[in-house]
């Protein structure tokens, strides 16, 4: 009896032990999923909600779940340019105030029922009506069918961006309710996939949509497992579990490359590592402030160290890669420069910043951050949060400093700065007249010149008063098994499944 | 005749054997508690500072500050080393504080139900039964899930059911002492109850509640690692064993250091102070009141 409790210790002892080396990965015994043609991937983004229209459950799972399970209007390619999905073409007036889609003959839902002009229209209203974080993107818009297979949208301005921000409008079946959680266990598809079963921030297993009318994808089934521990997603990998990962660490890379059954690839992305100042806090509320707070961290040694495969200084809001996009002058760190500025400013450094984020892969470079700013005596509190309460605290602006990793709908300026940045946007704290009106003329424009310009004045606000600190334009690396093929490496982090086959090894 | 005096002096060779082994493991206590105590007056250590020029070196290498990380450095330039010795500081100060709560109420809840027995025991002992029905490590982590990491909601969270085991020993031993003549004689002689608890019966509590205090500080070091493994443990800004066993587990393959010099930190004094514990129970435990 005397021994009980000191075994009761080595049980433990074992645990703890056995929690670290279950992620030690040793190569694939077991049986490659892709044999039996089912794919699994496991990305970046948590999935914690299916239906579109919602403001729950955070953008980017969302939007990489949307993509396989519903169709859009249009979407982009992988250079950005806008191509067609539902929708076989479209138009504007001359004015640019409002666009005529037509939609592809024939189409049908995952249940058999014809899609119609009415059930894009429907679900418009519907992501109007719930006024989740996309619907800012269409102030004043409406929607009209036409006929069966015509959707005419009515904006009150000219908006030449119009079918680029509808990338992020998913169509389902006119008549589901707005609040319809019980309806999104088993949606109707109108895109490639189905869902199978869905548990959220856990697993989303989809069968390919037999009336999709790109044709049924070839694959028995597309099962998007979140693995949030690194080690453990790629210990998936190398034993076969999992066909597909990425936004794989920079530190990974190299052991990755020397496996013979793994291809990497990392691709530009449109996302940049955006981290707003809550300009609403009191000490952030001067551009003088936040330009010292972002001159006193050294992006340059952190991005060299901790991302020299996926990582470059951004010069910009915007990434390369979208429309709109226009270099800045870089901020130079300057250590010294930013102490001073904050002591004639009376920053209060006895407060700690309250730096909010997601996900646990981004914990080092923003430790590295606190890191600078601790050298000049700013200090941060850095809270990483779940998912789910990430997103209501981000929306309540219940932080001081937010990191995100901000990709740009539709390769647009428009449904990042036009969307994020206005007065009336609420996302950032800061507020501009200036900035609100440049960005309205620039959403408007019908002249694509004119609107770039517009853009560009508006990111050199943005930049200059420093409404957040835009350190990197990431690239998305990609590992995937050597017998899994035909999937596209999405800029995003959105890759599309439809055409992807798994051949047996 | 030659036989007899071998065969005792073999006697003697195995009891004094059986002492000595409690000797290393009390050495190793010792040396942790010395490098808990006075290491990080030596060493110093900043876990918000990250000199990333420095990162993932291997032990023994040189960082760009011309000094030596004898364990390596971790993926952000942090003295492995440092860590280990600060973690040690962590894990005895939690250690030492959470038996030193779970004894205090243990022995306090224990000794009222031994001694006043009745309904006063009957309701302390359905309470330590329900708090039992939970697996302690499991409401450690609801605990510590709930609110603000910090270091105290960790020594509550290891608390809520670690007193559950001191209490049990101290009722079992105060039941069976209470009874006795001397209890008896000093109760005639009009000595007031509290007097005659303190004075007469929990004295012989100390004996099997030291070699158990013992056993639950390892297991209370094991939890706290394990929930700082767990990020659920202390803030980022404190510096724990289990966070940096966390910390280096992307980088078993390539920086095994990181992982493992606080892990084995771990190990060898959870199994020497288990090893003390067996040796203190064996001297003084009592086998029946567990």
């Amino acid at each position: 009896m005397s021994i009980t409790p000191c075994l009761r210790a080595a049980g433990l002892l074992t645990i703890a032990l056995a929690l670290s080396a279950c992620s030690i990965g040793s190569g694939g015994g077991a049986g490659r999923n892709a044999a039996g043609q089912a794919i699994v991937a496991s990305g970046t983004f948590v999935i914690d909600n299916i239906d579109p229209g919602s403001a729950q459950g955070g953008s980017a799972g969302k939007e990489l779940a949307g993509q396989q399970i519903y169709g859009r209007l249009a979407k982009p390619d992988a250079s950005g340019k806008l191509v067609p999905d539902l929708a076989e073409a479209w138009k504007p007036s001359a004015d640019a105030r409002s666009w005529d889609f037509t939609l592809r003959g024939g189409l049908k839902f995952s249940d058999g029922s014809p899609l119609t002009a009415e059930d894009v229209v429907a679900s418009f209203d519907r992501l109007i009506q719930i006024n989740g974080p996309y619907a800012a993107n269409y102030k004043g818009v409406t929607a009209k069918a036409g006929s069966d297979t015509t959707v005419t949208f009515t904006s009150p301005a000219p908006d030449p961006a119009l079918p680029g921000k509808l990338t992020t409008l998913f169509v389902l079946p006119s008549g589901v309710p707005a609040d319809a959680a019980s309806y999104f266990a088993k949606p109707v598809a109108s895109g490639p996939f189905m869902v199978e079963s869905f548990k959220p921030s856990a697993e989303l297993k989809m069968v390919p949509n037999p009336n999709y009318w790109g044709g049924a994808p070839t694959v028995k089934s597309l099962t998007i497992r979140s693995i949030p521990d690194v080690a453990a997603k790629l210990a998936a990998l190398r034993t076969g579990e999992v066909d597909v990962v990425w936004g794989v660490p920079d530190d990974q890379i190299p052991a990755l490359r020397s496996d013979a059954s793994l291809k990497v690839e990392a691709v530009p992305s449109n996302g940049n590592f955006t981290m707003w100042f809550n300009s609403g806090t009191p000490a952030l509320k001067e551009a003088k402030v936040r330009r010292a707070l972002w001159q006193a961290v050294d992006f340059g040694t952190i991005i060299k160290q901790l991302y020299p495969v996926t990582g470059q200084p951004a010069d910009s809001p915007l990434a390369p890669t979208v429309f709109g996009y226009a270099p800045q002058t870089p901020i130079a760190y300057d250590p010294g420069a930013a102490k001073k500025a904050l002591e004639e400013a009376g920053y209060p450094f006895d407060k700690p910043l309250r730096l909010q984020f997601g996900q646990a892969q981004f914990k080092p470079f923003l430790q590295a951050v606190v890191s600078s700013w601790a050298k000049i005596g700013v200090r941060a509190d850095l809270l990483q949060k779940e998912q789910a309460v990430f997103i209501e605290d981000l929306l309540a602006m219940k932080w001081d400093v937010n990191f995100q990793l901000l990709g740009t709908a539709g390769y647009d300026a428009a449904t990042n700065l036009g969307r994020l940045y206005p007065c009336a946007a609420k996302r950032t704290g800061y507020c501009n007249p200036d900035l609100d009106e440049l960005l309205a003329k620039a959403g408007s424009a019908t002249d694509q010149d004119e609107r770039k310009g517009l853009y560009a004045q508006a990111s050199r606000i943005i930049w200059d008063d420093a409404v957040g600190m835009f350190p990197m334009t990431s690239k998305v690396s990609y590992v995937w098994n050597e017998n899994v093929s035909g999937f596209t490496l999405d800029a995003l982090g959105y890759p599309d499944f439809s055409k992807a086959t798994g051949s047996g090894n | 005749m030659t036989v007899v005096p071998a065969f005792l002096s073999g006697l003697v060779a195995a009891r004094r054997a059986r002492r000595r082994s409690g000797l290393v493991p009390a050495v190793v206590i010792g040396l942790y508690l010395l490098v808990a105590v006075a290491g990080p007056l030596l060493i110093s250590y900043d876990p918000v500072r990250t000199p990333l020029e420095d990162r993932l070196l291997s032990p023994g290498a040189v960082t760009s500050s011309g000094g030596t990380a004898p364990l390596g450095t971790d993926a952000l330039g942090r003295d492995v080393f440092a860590q280990v010795v600060y973690g040690a500081r962590t894990s005895v100060l939690i250690g030492l504080t959470t038996v030193t709560v779970c004894l205090l109420v243990g022995v306090a809840i224990g000794c009222v139900a031994g001694y006043y027995r009745g309904w006063v025991d009957s309701v302390l002992t359905r309470l330590v039964d329900i708090l039992q029905a939970f697996p302690g490590i499991l409401l450690a982590i609801v605990i510590a899930g709930v609110f603000t990491p910090s270091l105290w909601v960790i020594i509550l969270a290891l608390s809520v059911t670690g007193w559950i085991s001191f209490a049990r020993v101290a009722r079992s031993v105060v039941l069976s002492v209470r009874e006795r003549y001397w209890v008896d004689a000093a109760r005639l002689l009009g000595v007031r109850p509290r007097r005659l608890l303190g004075r007469h019966i929990m004295p012989f509590t100390v004996g099997p509640l030291v070699a158990m205090a013992t056993l639950e500080f390892a297991l209370v070091v094991l939890a706290e690692a394990g929930l700082s493994f767990l990020g659920i443990g202390l803030p980022a800004s404190s510096v724990s064993w289990g966070q940096t066993v966390a910390n280096g587990k992307e980088y078993l393959n390539s920086a095994w250091w990181i992982s493992a010099a606080p892990g084995l930190a771990l190990s060898v004094l959870v199994i020497s102070v288990g090893l003390l514990g067996d040796t203190l129970t064996a001297r003084y435990g009592r086998a029946r009141s567990r």
